[in-house]
């Protein structure tokens, strides 16, 4: 079992936590300024960064058609998610999200599909080959919370370790808000 | 005029507006998105969406100009039209976007027009397109217009959906 940093019991999981990066491709431009409302709007702590196609998406990201990330990105990825278009002209979303996800760091960066077309085999198309989901537009306020679901661990958790660490177990086997008072030293090596 | 004599005008309107296809329940959605750290939100979607299938009509009519007609480019074109202004959710769900069913239903007919190559289809079609855009625009400036006189009489906007 590993040791998670957990805050106080009732305390928010985003205080003094981090933005979830969120990297908006779509080339309408009233697509991805309503996306950017909505991701702004939702309290949900997202940080935006839109561009219009597939192409500037890569730039963004560190990658070059046919060519991996060399240092892979993982220490300090710039993105935690990837919300793209299906239908793009040259690159499609289907396009960049095979790209990330042919990337050879270990975690590739979370992607999320947008389209217009509630299609059967274009959706498992997408899934088979990693996308997180699939998001019909235009997109509610719910499917812009669920994002933080799909965002990369480190985004989440804080960096500082001022907060006490509590074994999961420990956690595990009490009920509700109430601690025993088990120590982590007790934790299972 | 009294707030509430202009709110009522404006639900008039505008459900007139929703009933002829040129609102439909995202213009709600973006009014929701609309707030103090947001505040011309709306007028800011809605220009670029006029911005935007102003700069598509005229690359449709760019490529209608041609001597020799891409009818597939026409095709995307239109595509990326009705893209930005009507998305469909599945039935029975109403269509969702600024104004559009009324262009998307020219879209279709613009399409059809393109598998056929038929160019003077298609030049109909571009017209009908120019004239429902004009439409929608006039109309949202009415609307913009009594949202701002209720909001200076001191009323609030009412949601529509």
């Amino acid at each position: 079992m590993s040791m998670e940093e957990v805050e106080g019991s009732h305390g928010s999981m985003f205080e003094g936590g981090v933005e979830v990066r969120v990297l908006v491709v779509d080339d309408s431009p009233v697509d991805r300024r309503v996306v950017e409302g909505l991701l702004k709007r939702s309290g949900a702590m997202f940080q935006v960064i839109a561009v219009d196609s597939g192409k500037r998406a890569m730039e963004v990201l560190g990658l070059t058609e046919g060519k991996e990330a060399e240092q892979p990105t993982v220490d300090d990825p710039k993105i935690d998610i990837i919300l793209t278009d299906y239908c793009m002209p040259e690159m499609t979303g289907y396009d960049l999200l095979k790209a990330v996800k042919e990337q050879s760091c270990q975690k590739p960066i979370p992607v999320i599909i947008m389209s217009s077309e509630n299609e059967p085999q274009r959706i498992s198309r997408c899934r088979a080959i990693g996308a997180e989901d699939y998001l019909l537009k235009p997109l509610k306020t719910n499917d812009v919370l669920r994002l933080r679901d799909y965002a990369r661990p480190a985004a989440l958790s804080p960096k500082t370790g001022t907060k006490r660490k509590i074994a999961i177990e420990m956690m595990a086997e009490n009920s509700g808000s109430e601690r025993r008072p088990c120590l982590a030293g007790l934790a299972a090596a | 005029m009294e707030s509430s004599d202009l709110q009522r005008r404006y639900i008039d309107f505008t459900s007139t507006l929703f009933r002829e296809g040129f609102l439909d329940s995202q213009y709600t959605q973006l009014q929701q998105l609309q707030d103090e750290s947001n505040p011309e939100f709306v007028t800011e979607v809605v220009t670029l969406f006029f911005q935007d299938s102003e700069k598509l009509q005229d690359d449709l009519t760019r490529t209608l100009d041609q001597e020799v007609v891409d009818f597939k480019k026409v095709a995307a074109h239109v595509h990326q039209l009705q893209g930005s202004s009507a998305r469909f959710s599945t039935p029975p769900m109403r269509s969702l976007c600024i104004g559009a069913q009324r262009v998307k239903n020219v879209c279709m007919a613009f399409r059809i027009c393109c598998e056929e190559m038929n160019r003077e289809g298609c030049l109909g079609c571009l017209q009908q397109v120019r004239q429902e855009y004009f439409l929608v625009e006039s109309k949202l400036e009415t609307v913009f217009r009594l949202e701002q006189q209720i909001v200076a009489a001191g009323g609030s906007i009412p949601l529509m959906w």
